[in-house]
């Protein structure tokens, strides 16, 4: 039985440099239906199962976006060390596009503290869609400037060799290539190169593609993000009407080995930097998805949600003591007049009352 | 023969050996050489091409001195001191110099002696001639007083008084001379004899450091060419490390046998000394180059010189060797880049205090930040007080702000209902604002078109698309020009 075990862990280590060496993107499936939801996130370091013959890697290797059903969906996440295309059907969509690329890049910087991520576009792509702005960035992103390097180039071919060129080190946290339309120049072989330098590196490479139809290329996953109407801001006194919230995409998976096809519509937290999804009724969005957290975040209801709560602690409004003085409106009140609770008039600062001359 | 115009007449400036012996002479009248010989071949003389010429050649002189100077408009000064051992000895350098300008199609006349007076005279007046220290008197006494370097009207007023030789002058007594013809006659005098000083001061700053090498056969690869820069970079390290410094800025000049000179500089984000990096930042530079340089028959001298230099940092490597810094990384990539693509080619965006969306970034080449000695400053009162909700800000911007139409608006100061931007309509569903935005009335001139007031709108369209539009000016304002719209950024 033990040496079984260990000759299996020998294959799938062989089979893992093969899959290294050939450039095959590693791949996870999904943890039996019967597991606990848990244990796919805290997946051991020895997790390996066999897709088709090839061998999975462990877990770090997929970047997860932090909605389930799309990290199920792609298996674990976006592949961080791989080429990832996210496409826009019209040039005009280059702001959802973006937003969603940076907010990927946000969730990569979570991890890679310090970092810079450079954003490669042609001359063409920065005049069309407009060039990153970043106080803009910083805001709703939380990307410093500092943290920023853009590269403008008149040529497709000196941007795609600054890409190249970038994908291959790992002192940057993300590289974000930006191309409109569908040139020639970028080919399987171009996009091959670029995915092969971000496997080496263990970078990722996000190329953007404003207005552009899918064609074969080289990146393991193609996702197609469109604009979706935000959800109006929440307030004390419930959705502000007229007005526009988080930002929010719609992402259709166009390309996966493993994933089905499959619309999510996401937002984009920008006080967490954490994406949320957001199902059925967009513009109630906010208050059903408090009610959706509600049990599987330890976090009560709140429906005084005007900032987003820290997620990483625990709800302060879920573990209080007793609350004891808060009744009903409308009911009387009958507070029994407890020793120590009230001081009693004589007793209170006398120095404050009007002292009676004697 | 060569014709050039003077005071209203065209008359000729230069001419070859085969128009000499016709007779025919500088100054002469083009229409009196035309009726002598109607067959003459005559070119307008083009000074800016002289110019350019004189210093392409003073480019290629680089190889025997860094100390080059232009004289005139055709002559140079070369300052070999202690340059000529390395060409085997004055006579040999005077002679390579010599041979290599013949074999270039260029007829030269060369002096070599202790000090710039005298070598002119013997350039200009005797040819091919090494003065020795201490003989300048024995070459200037024969000389016609032309080679005193002195202006025309000096020359002519000597002449008048009898004295037609350089020899002549210097035996007159001094006093007098000085009081009838001025002292520069006698500043001359006494440069040409090296009893005062002369500096010649070259055309280029002499470069800090420089390694070359002559080759014996030339080269005409990119390949071979970087493979020498890698070389001659190792002997670079050398003198850097004792300087206790690193290169900021190099340039690579490449001899070409005919003559021609190129020059190819990379700059550098932080010093550099590593002879890999430098081989690398060349590669690209040459990459980018490769159509511009014409290798034609090679090049024959390679050198590369150190144009600045700053102050290097030590660093602490681990055990293994291996020191890791990303900054340097990035900063290496940097320069890469630039060395092909231009400067330009890489950016970073720099916050500037200022509410003005478009000015409130800069972007700026990318440069190494310093690092910071001191602790940042406290926040002063002058700062602005963080607000808690800060103004919803676009994430991408556009350079300059789009046009757009605006058919009509619900209400005179409110979001428009629909606008036409590129040529489609779209329909705003939701508006939020607006946020007023004052131009920076310390920057303009009152009445500027810029300086309209700007009122923003954070809108949405119909298919979710979130847009940041401004109206520019007030309606029934005080300026006649009616508002306008502008798109000027998109949000996530």
């Amino acid at each position: 039985m033990a040496m079984t075990a260990v000759a299996r862990e020998t294959v799938f280590a062989l089979r893992r440099q093969i899959a290294k060496i050939e450039g095959t993107l590693p791949e996870r499936l999904q943890a039996p239906a019967g597991a606990p939801p848990d244990a796919r996130i805290t997946a051991s370091a020895d997790l390996t199962i066999v897709r088709r013959g090839l061998a999975a890697t462990l877990p770090d290797a997929f970047l997860p976006v932090g909605v389930e059903r799309l990290d199920a969906a792609l298996s674990g996440g976006l592949p961080k060390a791989a080429l990832s295309e996210i496409h826009g059907q019209e040039t005009r969509d280059a702001g959802a596009v973006a937003g969603f690329a940076l907010s990927l890049a946000s969730l990569v910087l979570k991890q890679a503290q310090g970092l810079p991520v450079l954003w490669v576009g042609t001359s063409e792509i920065f005049h069309e869609a407009g060039f990153p702005y970043a106080r803009g960035l910083h805001a709703g992103f939380g990307i410093e400037p500092g943290q920023l390097l853009f590269s403008e180039t008149p040529k497709l071919a000196d941007a795609l060799w600054v890409a190249e060129e970038a994908a291959r080190m790992t002192a940057l946290a993300a590289v974000i290539l930006e191309i409109r339309g569908n040139p020639q120049r970028l080919d399987l072989t171009a996009t091959r190169r670029l995915h092969a330098r971000a496997m080496a590196a263990g970078r990722p490479v996000l190329l953007l593609r404003q207005a552009a139809a899918p064609e074969p290329t080289a990146a393991p996953v193609r996702l197609l993000v469109a604009p979706a109407p935000a959800a109006p801001r929440a307030t004390v006194a419930g959705p502000l009407a007229g007005s526009i919230g988080r930002p929010a995409f719609t992402i259709t998976i166009g390309k996966s080995r493993t994933a089905l096809p499959g619309q999510f519509t996401l937002e984009w937290n920008p006080d967490e930097h954490a994406f949320d999804e957001r199902r059925g009724d967009e513009r109630r969005g906010d208050e059903r998805r408090g009610d959706e957290r509600a049990g599987e975040d330890r976090r009560t209801a709140n429906p005084v949600a005007v900032v987003s709560l820290s997620r990483g602690r625990k709800d302060p409004a879920a573990a209080p003591g007793a609350v004891l003085a808060f009744p009903a409106a409308g009911a009387p009140v009958t507070i029994p007049p407890a020793a120590g609770d009230q001081s009693s008039r004589q007793q209170r600062a006398t120095h404050l009352g009007p002292r009676r001359a004697g | 023969m060569i014709s050039h115009r003077d005071s209203n007449a065209q008359r000729i400036s230069a001419l070859d050996e085969r128009a000499e012996a016709l007779h025919l002479k500088p100054g002469m009248g083009i229409a009196d050489a035309r009726a002598m010989h109607p067959s003459i071949d005559i070119v307008e003389a083009d000074p800016e091409a002289d110019r350019r010429l004189l210093e392409g050649l003073a480019d290629w002189c680089d190889r025997y001195t860094p100390l080059v100077a232009l004289d005139g408009i055709d002559g140079l000064f070369l300052d070999v001191t202690g340059c000529t051992h390395l060409f085997g000895g004055e006579r040999a350098m005077l002679d390579d110099i010599l041979s290599r300008f013949f074999q270039q199609g260029f007829d030269v006349r060369a002096g070599l002696a202790a000090t710039p007076g005298a070598a002119w005279a013997a350039a200009r007046f005797c040819g091919d001639r090494i003065v020795v220290s201490g003989e300048e008197e024995t070459l200037l006494a024969p000389l016609p007083l032309a080679a005193l370097r002195i202006a025309p009207e000096t020359r002519a007023s000597l002449e008048s008084v009898g004295l037609r030789t350089a020899g002549a002058v210097l035996a007159a007594p001094r006093a007098p001379l000085a009081r009838r013809f001025g002292a520069s006659l006698l500043l001359r005098l006494d440069q040409a004899l090296g009893r005062l000083d002369e500096s010649v001061s070259p055309r280029l700053p002499v470069a800090p450091l420089s390694v070359e090498r002559h080759l014996a056969e030339p080269i005409m690869q990119t390949d071979d060419i970087e493979q020498l820069v890698g070389r001659l970079a190792t002997a670079l390290k050398a003198d850097l490390e004792r300087r206790g410094e690193g290169a900021r800025a190099l340039a690579l000049f490449l001899f070409r046998v005919d003559g021609a000179v190129s020059r190819i500089a990379v700059g550098t984000s932080r010093p550099l000394r590593e002879p890999r990096l430098i081989r690398r930042l060349f590669h690209e530079r040459l990459t980018a180059l490769e159509q511009t340089i014409d290798a034609g028959f090679g090049f024959d001298l390679v050198r590369l010189c150190v144009l600045s230099v700053a102050a290097f940092d030590m660093q602490q490597g681990d055990l293994a060797g291996e020191v890791a810094d990303d900054e340097a990384d990035i900063a290496l990539f940097a320069d890469r880049v630039r060395a092909r693509l231009g400067d330009g080619a890489v950016l970073k965006p720099v916050p500037v205090e200022s509410h003005l969306p478009e000015r409130a970034v800069a972007i700026v080449p990318f440069s190494e930040t310093p690092r910071r000695t001191t602790p940042p400053k406290r926040p002063g009162r002058t700062q602005a007080p963080m607000t808690i909700f800060p103004p919803e800000r676009p994430i991408r911007l556009f350079r300059a702000p789009e046009p757009i139409e605006v058919p009509a608006t619900e209400m005179p100061e409110g979001p428009p209902l629909r606008f036409r931007w590129r040529r489609a309509l779209y329909r705003v569903t939701r508006a939020e604002g607006p946020e007023r935005i004052a131009a920076e009335w310390w920057r303009q001139a009152p009445g500027d078109a810029a300086a309209a007031t700007r009122d923003y709108f954070r809108i949405e369209d119909a298919d979710g698309r979130r847009y940041w539009l401004y109206r520019q000016g007030l309606y029934g304002g005080v300026s006649p020009v009616p508002p306008r719209w502008f798109l000027h950024g998109v949000f996530a």
